[in-house]
């Protein structure tokens, strides 16, 4: 069985979306949460290169989420005297994310596998902090905003009337940018771009370099492969996109929000998606962000709204909160992967019981 | 009322020691179970942080909030004989259930598991500070941190009111995780059970052939590490008279840098490695700043992981072909 | 000239003593045999030829150059250039609110153009402030910190395994170590990666070159799986080969970076007569490829068959040298290893 078809048909079906909701209850609109899903993509396939392709646990993904998202930010915001607009701003995350990955990896590339994750893990925390402290540039917990959303030069604002769904107020408009339909398909067309780019380092000697320190590091080496620097490359790849990911979510918030947001839990999700995907397969990545993103902005949102609309569980009880299930479900989607699936729901090529789809592209 | 200079240094090395105590016996629990199975036991601090949860509903159920005199004394060593049995039992149960299918399996899924069942602790945690209970507030705002009685007066002891201060609670800290860690030791060096953990930790395969029970072994390993976890989260709670679902995160890092200081695997190591946190975070918060202090401990553990992995009692270990 | 020339080498591990002043040669083209009892450290001397244990004492020479890469200006300039950069980085690490301050926060007014230009020379003139402070203390300590451990990593990587595979020599392990996710042509690519040219950008765009390098180097993969006959199971992931087949992967995987000299660690280790036969005649011919094979073993058939030298080690020592006919004549031999044979 080949991924292709899987991958377009999720591609049809994200395409077609916007337009089947048209037809469908009011309340099933959850165009803006998908975009969440296309973000959570990005950040997936990011943390994937560095995980899934050359086995290194990153447990601080969030944290160049974080770095994107200001960066972003103070780039974009007029508190700044910079002040250059989307399209700049969010290109420069790529770059910015990339020599933080260059800062961290370099002096850690070295260690073993569950001491180098402890390392990301306390990047991460200390990233957290760091925004946190430095108030009088990043404010602190305030988180700033307004941020711009994607712009479009040849494109009419307001052309369309598709709200968000979900309560979460889409300043798109009233920030002059795309349209919530408009940023919908460059949201997408960004996950696409990312998946083309994961591909092509997938099969090339830069991925293949990848899996073969994954698979058995003495060997590699003894085969040439220069462990720490092919290690940097994929760090540094999955740190650029992760801030990247971590621009578009400013850009979709409109703010940064507050540096907590960024913490283990971000990371967790992201580690989640691409185990419960496939660790090492794209498009297990994929169906990953649609399933853990899914569930925990859409399923539960929804199934706590209806409860509630039935009068079960009084409003503001910790148990009828969606919120409240997210540890639960990150924690068994590990353990019950890990247990059962190791792989994945889309094993990667040369992963559990499939037969390879072959070296040539 | 003011300090000397001396004064303060002086208050803030008992406190950096006291809360060090309670690292340290944390830390023991990670470096118990990472001597024996290699496994970054991530859900110890949940666990820690289940075991206060646990005290907290015990003392509220027997209605022991208020005790005093010798009533308090009944009620610590009812919470602390409890949690410690809880916590002990919830990490043999999580070995059981989660980790002892994945021995055989890559060390990575092994500690992917351990950060799911973490998590699965953390919202056992926020579900349980909803609880419809007094002590928990009624169960409204369950995830916010909840008063922990303070069965032990933070009287000093060294007299007067001026001045630095032993209080009880510090000698609360002494009492109950010195005798521990003493009997910890005497546990692995002197009885049989103590040199089955040895022989399995430095290899399993052999301690099997020699007739050894090794999942036995690991079990009763999970159980202490657990135990200690469950004691520390008691005296923590009684120390600091608050607890709250997200502490385990906080104080699971610490005792984790604790042991990776010391040198993870090496008993001692974990001690010295959680009593140097402790000072380090108290000079830090009266030196430095307080809110960068979690910042350092992580620059510590980076920085310790990166230039001598081994730790200060910890030993080297060679790659093998 | 020999290919490869180990003098003195002597290898310690705390008091063990695995390899003492080992010396010896391998000419090109030659197949040159290294036997003994188990445990007497040859695969130590292995992993010290191909970079994973530095010896203790003693030189390694492949082609006539040493392989410890001597301290060059190269490094000097890297480490300056790090010490300098840890020590910026620190003294802006550490006022970097004072100096976003001192650049931005006092220039900057709320929808004015921002004076880019008296920006940067505040920031300029701030700079000697700061350093001439503790500032000049912590820097002096981080150029002292980055030098250092720059020095350190250049030390402690100057001689890896994946530099020594680079210079031409690759190996096989005694205990298969195939990237067994992989599938067979895949394995042999990561064994030519050493010889691949395009870089990242390349890769990422699919620039001509890449797709220029993948053509031929994967035509040159299969023509190496058929070489060891495996031609019609490239597409097969390596970990679903019969042990016998995955010997010749590995063997096929290793001759992928076109090596000056190929390591064999017992290959004919847990193979029946006909596949002993096999892989002798592969040996053969990898050798008149124009690879020179250095290889221990066990198997005396195998040993007496193929090789051209042999060299006995016996508790780290060697014991002797010589072609196959003087070692099966030397007293000593027969006494220390031979004698004991099982195989014949």
């Amino acid at each position: 069985m080949r991924r292709a078809p899987l991958l377009i048909a999720m591609l049809a079906a994200a395409l077609a979306w916007p337009i089947a909701e048209q037809f469908l209850p009011g309340s099933w609109s959850v165009l803006d949460a998908v975009k969440s899903i296309f973000i959570f993509a990005i950040l997936g396939l990011a943390l994937n290169a560095v995980t899934g392709f050359a086995g290194i646990l990153n447990l601080g993904i969030a944290a160049f989420m974080a770095i994107g998202a200001y960066a972003f930010a103070i780039l974009t915001n007029d508190l700044y005297p910079f002040q250059i607009g989307f399209w700049p701003a969010i290109l420069l995350t790529l770059p910015i994310g990339a020599l933080a990955g260059f800062l961290l990896g370099a002096p850690t590339l070295g260690l073993r596998g569950d001491y180098l994750a402890i390392v990301t893990l306390g990047f991460g925390e200390i990233v957290q902090d760091v925004l946190k402290n430095l108030d009088s540039i990043t404010l602190g917990t305030q988180g700033i905003n307004p941020l711009p959303a994607p712009v479009v030069p040849w494109w009419k604002p307001g052309e369309d009337g598709q709200g968000g769904g979900l309560g979460l107020v889409d300043l798109a408009e009233e920030t002059q940018g795309a349209g919530p339909l408009l940023s919908y398909y460059l949201f997408l067309a960004f996950v696409v771009v990312a998946w083309l780019v994961f591909r092509n380092l997938e099969r090339s000697r830069v991925g293949r370099a990848w899996m073969s320190l994954r698979s058995d590091e003495l060997a590699s080496r003894s085969m040439g492969i220069p462990p720490v620097r092919t290690k940097m490359l994929a760090f540094a790849t999955a740190a650029a996109f992760a801030a990247f990911a971590g621009g578009l979510w400013a850009s979709w918030l409109s703010s940064t929000g507050e540096p907590a947001n960024y913490d283990f839990q971000i990371s967790i999700l992201a580690l989640c998606i691409v185990i419960v995907g496939g660790m090492g397969s794209i498009a297990g990545v994929l169906v990953g962000a649609l399933v853990m993103i899914g569930v925990n902005s859409i399923v539960l949102v929804k199934l706590f709204e209806w409860l509630q609309s039935k009068g079960l569980g009084a409003s503001g009880s910790v148990f009828v909160s969606p919120n409240s299930w997210k540890y639960l479900l990150f924690g068994l989607a590990l353990v019950l992967m890990m247990r059962f699936k190791p792989d994945g729901l889309v094993p990667a090529s040369g992963r559990g019981e499939r037969k390879p789809s072959g070296g040539r592209s | 009322m003011e300090f000397t200079s001396a004064e303060v240094f002086a208050q803030q090395v008992l406190n950096g020691l006291s809360n060090g105590m309670i690292i340290a016996l944390i830390a023991l629990g990670y470096t118990m179970v990472y001597g024996i199975i290699e496994l970054i036991n991530w859900a110890h601090g949940d666990l820690f942080m289940l075991g206060g949860f646990l005290a907290l509903t015990i003392l509220g159920a027997l209605g022991l909030e208020e005790a005093s005199g010798p009533m308090a004394v009944v009620a610590v060593l009812v919470i602390l004989a409890a949690s410690a049995g809880f916590c002990g039992t919830l990490n043999v149960l999580a070995d059981r259930i989660a980790y002892r299918p994945l021995r055989r399996a890559p060390k990575v899924s092994l500690l992917v598991t351990a950060i799911g069942v973490s998590f699965i602790f953390v919202n056992l945690g926020l579900f349980w500070g909803g609880v419809p209970m007094e002590v928990f507030s009624g169960g409204i705002a369950a995830a916010a941190p909840k008063d922990f009685p303070a069965l032990v007066p933070s009287r000093n002891l060294l007299g007067t009111d001026d001045g630095v201060g032993f209080t009880l609670r510090d000698l609360l800290v002494v009492v109950v995780t010195l005798p521990l860690m003493l009997g910890l030791w005497w546990l692995v060096a002197r009885t049989r059970l103590g040199k089955a953990m040895r022989a399995t930790a430095q290899n399993p395969t052999a301690a099997r052939l020699m007739g050894i029970d090794v999942d036995r072994v690991i079990g009763s390993t999970f159980f202490l590490g657990g135990a200690l976890a469950g004691f520390a989260s008691v005296v923590y709670a009684l120390y600091n008279n608050t607890i709250g679902f997200q502490m385990g995160y906080r104080a699971g890092m610490d005792a984790f840098t604790a042991a990776v200081l010391g040198g993870i695997g090496s008993l001692p190591g974990a001690v010295l490695g959680g009593l140097l946190i402790g000072l380090i975070r108290a000079m830090s918060d009266q030196y430095l700043e307080a809110r960068w202090t979690n910042a350092l401990v992580f620059a510590i553990l980076i920085l310790i992981l990166v230039f001598r992995p081994s730790g200060l009692l910890g030993m080297k270990q060679r790659e093998k072909v | 000239m020999s290919l490869l020339e180990v003098r003195g080498v002597t290898m310690r591990f705390g008091g063990l003593v695995a390899n003492e002043d080992v010396s010896f040669a391998v000419e090109p083209g030659q197949i040159y045999a290294v036997i003994g009892p188990n445990g007497a450290g040859k695969t130590t001397l292995f992993n010290t030829i191909s970079g994973l244990y530095q010896p203790s004492a003693g030189s390694i020479r492949f082609a006539g150059e040493d392989t410890v890469e001597p301290f060059s200006a190269a490094v000097a300039a890297r480490a300056l250039v790090v010490g300098v950069a840890t020590s910026v980085g620190l003294v802006v690490a550490l006022n970097v609110e004072e100096l976003w301050r001192i650049a931005i926060g006092d220039n900057y007014a709320y929808g004015e153009a921002f004076p880019w230009a008296k920006a940067a020379k505040d920031l300029l003139a701030a700079f000697p402030g700061l350093g001439a402070w503790w500032g000049l203390g912590v820097a002096v300590l981080g150029f002292v910190i980055g030098l250092g451990a720059s020095l350190v990593l250049w030390q402690r990587s100057r001689r890896t395994p994946d530099r020594i595979a680079r210079r031409g020599i690759a190996r096989t392990f005694q205990n298969i170590r195939l990237f067994s996710d992989l599938s067979l042509i895949e394995n042999v690519l990561v064994g030519m990666d050493a010889r691949m040219r395009a870089g990242f950008w390349s890769c990422l765009l699919r620039l001509p070159r890449f797709r220029a390098e993948r053509e031929s180097s994967e035509s040159d993969a299969r023509e190496l799986l058929a070489f060891v006959d495996l031609g019609d199971r490239a597409e097969e992931v390596a970990k679903n080969l019969p042990y016998g087949l995955q010997r010749r992967l590995e063997i096929a995987r290793a001759l992928a970076s076109w090596p000056r000299l190929l390591l064999l660690d017992e290959p004919a280790a847990g193979m029946n007569p006909s596949e002993t036969n096999d892989l002798m005649r592969l040996i053969r011919r990898v050798r008149d490829r124009g690879v020179t094979v250095l290889l221990i073993e066990h198997h005396m058939k195998v040993v007496m068959g193929i090789s051209d030298r042999i060299m006995v080690l016996q508790y780290g020592k060697r014991i002797a040298e010589g072609s196959p006919a003087e070692i099966r004549s030397d007293p000593t031999c027969i006494e220390a290893y031979l004698g004991k044979e099982e195989h014949g």
